[in-house]
């Protein structure tokens, strides 16, 4: 499994991106982020997920996810992001954040 | 003739008595009535509507209130009132700069402009503060403003730039005078709207004239260790950051750089670099207080020519058409305004 994911948008407009195979992950992280996706039931989300008047300034999310042949993209707009999408994208967010400098 | 635009199809009844049947109707009214305000732009989405009526009933003159979200997050946000108009100020640093940020873009818009808060029709300006855990944004969600307190590492708190606040709060401007659509050009052209207008204010406070300003946008906002001075540049589109780990600064200031997307809801935080470049070379050019010339023609094409659907093209003109009429064919006003979308390469 191989997921790619991005934020977009924001006041600061500074995007943010992440690509993550699952056969690099320790064998623990694999599990959730399988568990994950399973929760999201990710296969069967729109491909968008945007509201006809977006706020704005919110985030935009894209994540596309490639299993055994099998591929989904889906966008979707913060303010609308389904609940059980979340833990996902929380730890996606986690996945592309900077790493932290040192002083 | 503005009201007019409002009531639309869907209503013959103005949106301030909708909002107050809204408010104090039977149920079956309060729906209808909520359903129309939804239908004319006014609201976007029901469940907002409810928790953000009572707060931002029309008063008729300045009237602030600031919550405190307790970091909490949710739709609509929530949280506790912690000052409110004429209140002194408090301990927590946000929730004045907030509330005199709220202050500023008011009077900018009621000095300058003869326009009475968000709606014209003197609108409570309702602002939330400590919005989630490290949340890396400010937004404007149809009815009031939601900053975070940023992350520590990468943003500090979204309250400390007054042009922040600025363009939250035009974000509502917009939303009810030219309604511009949240993608590609117009998109881009309501994200530049918040950044003229923000930076607007913040000159404005400075007492700052065009050619003294420093036309960034979110000065501060990035913590000491990145390497950026702003998120976004009027004056130098472009050049605002370049760290390490955030990136280059993707604003293009002419139309030979325009960026073709799909993220940002088509580049509305990207492309918006062309309008503003056009609207620092026209201020400029024009001299003096931005705010006074070239704030007063983006002011009222705003309010009374661009609409939803509005391009680059049509901003062009539409300014252009507005510094005729005010200043005369030919003026130098007009010429500084039709040069400046030359320079971009719009026209």
């Amino acid at each position: 499994m191989r997921i790619s994911f991005e934020r977009s948008g924001g006041f600061a407009g500074i995007t943010m991106k992440t690509a993550i195979d699952e056969k690099d992950l320790a064998p623990d992280e694999a599990q959730k982020l399988r568990q994950m996706v399973e929760g999201a039931d990710f296969f069967s989300l729109s491909k968008r997920i945007v509201p006809r008047s977006p706020q704005p300034d919110r985030f935009q999310y894209d994540l596309k996810l490639e299993v055994s042949g099998r591929e989904h993209t889906v966008t979707v707009s913060e303010e609308v992001l389904p609940e059980k999408l979340k833990p996902l994208i929380k730890w996606l967010l986690e996945k592309s954040r900077p790493p932290k400098k040192g002083k | 003739m503005r009201a007019g635009r409002f009531i639309g199809i869907h209503s013959i009844v103005p949106p301030y008595m909708l909002e107050e049947i809204a408010k104090r109707g039977e149920p079956h009214q309060q729906d209808w009535a909520l359903r129309n305000l939804t239908a004319a732009g006014f609201i976007r989405g029901q469940r907002f509507a409810l928790g953000v009526i009572p707060s931002a009933a029309p008063v008729g003159h300045k009237s602030r209130t600031v919550y405190d979200c307790k970091h909490k997050d949710g739709q609509p946000p929530t949280g506790t009132l912690v000052r409110k108009e004429g209140d002194p100020a408090k301990k927590d640093v946000a929730v004045n700069e907030a509330y005199d940020g709220a202050g500023a873009t008011y009077d900018l818009y009621y000095d300058i402009y003869q326009r009475n808060s968000i709606d014209d029709r003197g609108m409570s300006i309702v602002s939330y503060v400590h919005y989630d855990v490290n949340y890396d944004n400010a937004f404007w969600d149809g009815s009031e403003m939601v900053y975070g307190d940023g992350d520590g590492e990468i943003f500090a708190r979204f309250t400390k730039c007054i042009d922040v606040i600025g363009h939250e709060l035009t974000h509502g401007v917009t939303q009810y005078e030219a309604n511009l659509a949240y993608a590609n050009q117009p998109g881009a052209l309501n994200e530049s709207m918040s950044d003229v207008f923000g930076s607007l204010v913040k000159q404005r406070t400075l007492k700052q004239t065009a050619a003294k300003a420093d036309w960034l946008i979110g000065a501060g906002l990035l913590m000491p260790n990145i390497h950026g001075k702003a998120l976004r540049s009027m004056k130098a589109p472009g050049t605002a950051y370049d760290d390490p780990t955030l990136g280059k600064d993707p604003q293009p200031a002419t139309m030979k750089d325009y960026v073709q997307t799909t993220s940002d809801n088509g580049g509305v935080h990207i492309n918006s670099g062309i309008p503003n470049h056009a609207f620092y070379l026209a201020a400029v050019e024009i001299g003096g207080n931005a705010w006074t010339k070239a704030g007063k023609i983006w002011y009222i094409a705003l309010r009374d020519r661009l609409r939803s659907k509005s391009n680059f093209a049509g901003a062009a003109s539409a300014t252009i058409s507005v510094a005729k009429d005010l200043y005369g064919n030919g003026s130098k006003e007009m010429k500084a305004v039709q040069k400046a979308w030359r320079a971009v390469g719009v026209i």
